[in-house]
């Protein structure tokens, strides 16, 4: 397949085997637990970091079967896009493993990481995942991009303009996404970062909303990227793959983003594990994008740090890590509200795992994304200092740490503290934490520095090593 | 649940319709009444599936083979139950959708499966719906409810739309009841917008269509 692979997808969305939705759903939900089983997949909620180099490689297989096998449903035309293991092997390695984010001082170069890699991880921060309101959600972002160990920024989304609902396919669509590119830009330019990544805009519902956050001038840029999704699960559209025409074209770089849900079309653990590594199979082929955003989430609380959700972070991270060359992140949904213990507990546990097993940070979604202004940059810093405390560890060692740090907020899962919002815990005007916020930011660092991550250390480490790192040179 | 019922509600447990559809026509031959079936076994063993999955301890997979399993018992016994001149099982036909503007699908789909598997004949129209042909579809289908999905606030103005299109005509007002969920939809906000109900989780919208369709003939 040549490097313009649109018109030979939109040949196969069209001529692909007919299926109902439901029919696809079904193939899928009989197709998982056979490849489970036959692989010998399985889930130990005791080891969630799990150094079985074995069954990871076998997930791996097991995921490319599932996408050869069943391909990926086109919701537009009703028909399964279909692809041969040859076909899908040469475009899985082609996907880049280095690639250049932002421009000029601030822009950085995001790697593949491997299991146990020492390359630090990038971290991206921003209210990914949380909804965040007119009035603060430039301050929000500002808070982030400030943050000196945050390599990235994520817009966020916000749901009115000038105080009216936003109509997708509307003016009023329009107008906020270039108000939200606009903000975005400023933040990173009040934070004395001008050139750093901004990686979406999530304001906007349809294609026309997202190709009017591009602005070179006070917008997004293509050193910048947005996102493009997958329905679940193995789903796409018109919709979505006309997004990659349009950055494709502009030469902006295209996120993949997937969100298989836990308890869901794959069932457990293990089949959403597998439909993880098989999503980013798909994302490769269909979407060919510089990185993918792994989101994955429980079906009722809307977050990955319960035991299931951290094993299958671990088990797609070292698939992905050890089989592709794929730029991987993953972000860390969360029940806890911002300004709590519990939420950092919660990415602490993620953030550790990231580390070993492949993957950069993707940020957090906060409080299950359901309330707005959740999101601080004082908890990206926390996010960051934790990867870069757990570099160089072993999968075994981090193990005991996450059963550790799940310990301090598992039995609160299903009861989290909601915490607080944005301007309840900074100053909205010097953009500083207040000391509530400190004080249980300070609590758990030295906690986490008791149990043996150098909090404080590793991440003056790792600044100092930036430029080895990766910083355009 | 009394021992009699137990390897159908084993058979509906494992999704397994050809087993189920042979162990409830056996039930039958002894004397049981396709009521009896549906009342005392279907039901409770489709409870106890819809409480194991409101605490993930089964999962989606499982309810919709069992959903898969219960369709084609109900297919083979409710015209026998017809014909005993049994009432009381079909609940109500409820059409369902994800609102114009919003392509999640899940759950959406998890409430139209529990329906189902409840004893309410379901339309589901899918996602991205608009206003006027989900009112459309429920006067087609003679719908007794109207459930919408909403996902994204934005779509939020256009479930406002389908409850408007039905409480502002005389004709549809004292039709069809309108139940609402979704992530951004908050009991506050179905009430204000002028729902008849609303569920914040699928086992919950069953117990809500329940109550809306309680009474009516």
């Amino acid at each position: 397949m040549n490097t313009n692979h649109l018109p030979e997808i939109v040949d196969r969305s069209e001529t692909g085997p007919y299926a109902a939705e439901s029919d696809f759903d079904l193939m899928l939900v009989k197709k998982v637990p056979e490849l489970i089983s036959r692989h010998g997949i399985k889930f130990d909620p005791k080891v969630l970091v799990p150094s079985d180099d074995a069954m990871v490689d076998r997930l791996y297989e097991a995921a490319v079967e599932l996408f050869v096998d069943i391909g990926a449903y086109n919701q537009t035309s009703e028909r399964r896009i279909l692809f041969s293991r040859g076909e899908t092997e040469e475009i899985v390695a082609g996907q880049p493993s280095r690639i250049v984010l932002g421009t000029g001082k601030d822009a950085v170069v995001e790697v593949h990481r491997e299991v146990e890699s020492l390359v630090p991880c990038r971290v991206h921060s921003g209210p990914t995942g949380t909804p965040s309101s007119e009035r603060h959600h430039k301050l929000i972002l500002q808070s982030c991009a400030q943050e000196p160990l945050v390599d990235c920024l994520g817009a966020g989304s916000v749901s009115t303009y000038m105080g009216r609902q936003i109509v997708p396919g509307s003016p009023t669509e329009i107008l906020g996404t270039r108000r939200d590119s606009a903000e975005a830009r400023e933040a990173v330019r009040k934070a004395g970062r001008p050139g750093m990544h901004i990686e979406d805009n999530a304001t906007p519902l349809t294609c026309q909303g997202k190709m009017a956050a591009v602005d070179p001038a006070s917008g997004l840029r293509t050193s910048d990227g947005m996102l493009v999704s997958q329905m679940v699960e193995m789903k796409t559209d018109y919709d979505q793959l006309s997004r990659v025409a349009y950055m494709q074209s502009i030469g902006m770089h295209i996120v993949d983003l997937l969100v298989p849900l836990v308890g869901g079309l794959g069932g457990g653990a293990e089949g959403t594990a597998l439909l993880t590594v098989a999503e980013h199979i798909l994302g490769a082929v269909l979407y060919h994008p510089s990185y993918h955003f792994m989101g994955h989430m429980h079906l009722m609380r809307i977050n990955n740090t319960d035991r299931m959700g951290l094993w299958i972070q671990a088990m797609a991270g070292q698939a992905l890590a050890r089989n592709t060359p794929m730029v991987v992140s993953n972000d860390i949904y969360c029940v806890s509200g911002t300004g709590t213990s519990g939420l950092l507990w919660e990415v602490a546990a993620g953030a550790m795992i990231g580390a070993v097993c492949g993957t950069h940070q993707h940020g957090m979604g906060v409080a299950g994304g359901a309330t707005v202004d959740q999101t601080t940059g004082l908890e990206a810093r926390f996010q960051a200092q934790v990867a870069h405390a757990a570099l160089g560890m072993t999968r075994s060692e981090v193990n005991e740490l996450v059963l550790g740090c799940l310990s301090h907020y598992e039995d609160r899962l299903d009861d989290p503290d909601p915490g607080k919002s944005f301007p309840q815990l900074y100053d909205v005007a010097t953009l500083k934490p207040n000391g509530e916020w400190l004080d249980q930011y300070e609590s758990v660092c030295e906690a986490l520095t008791g149990m043996g991550l150098d909090i404080d250390g590793a991440w003056r480490r790792v600044l100092r090593d930036r430029d080895l790192a990766g910083v355009v040179s | 649940m009394d021992g009699k019922w137990q390897a159908l509600c084993r058979t509906i447990n494992e999704g397994n319709s050809e087993a189920g559809v042979a162990e409830a026509l056996r039930l039958l031959e002894t004397g049981e009444t396709p009521l009896a079936v549906f009342l005392e076994c279907v039901e409770p063993c489709l409870a106890d599936i819809g409480d194991r999955f409101a605490r993930l301890e089964t999962f989606l997979p499982e309810l919709m083979l069992a959903a898969d399993a219960v369709k084609a018992i109900q297919e083979e016994l409710l015209p026998r139950l017809q014909a005993d001149g049994s009432e009381g099982y079909g609940k109500g036909r409820v059409v369902i959708g994800t609102i114009f503007g919003d392509i999640h699908d899940i759950g959406k789909s998890i409430v139209s499966v529990l329906l189902q598997v409840n004893g309410y004949e379901v339309k589901d129209l899918g996602v991205n719906v608009p206003a006027k042909d989900l009112v459309q579809a429920a006067k087609d289908f003679d719908a007794d409810l109207i459930g919408i999905s909403g996902l994204m606030m934005p779509s939020l103005p256009y479930i406002r739309d389908a409850i408007a299109l039905v409480k502002e005509n005389p004709e549809l007002v004292d039709r069809f009841r309108i139940m609402v969920g979704g992530g951004p939809v908050t009991r506050e906000w179905a009430l204000q917008a002028g729902a008849d109900g609303y569920a914040d989780n699928a086992v919950g919208a069953v117990t809500e269509a329940a109550l809306l369709l309680e009474g009516r003939p």
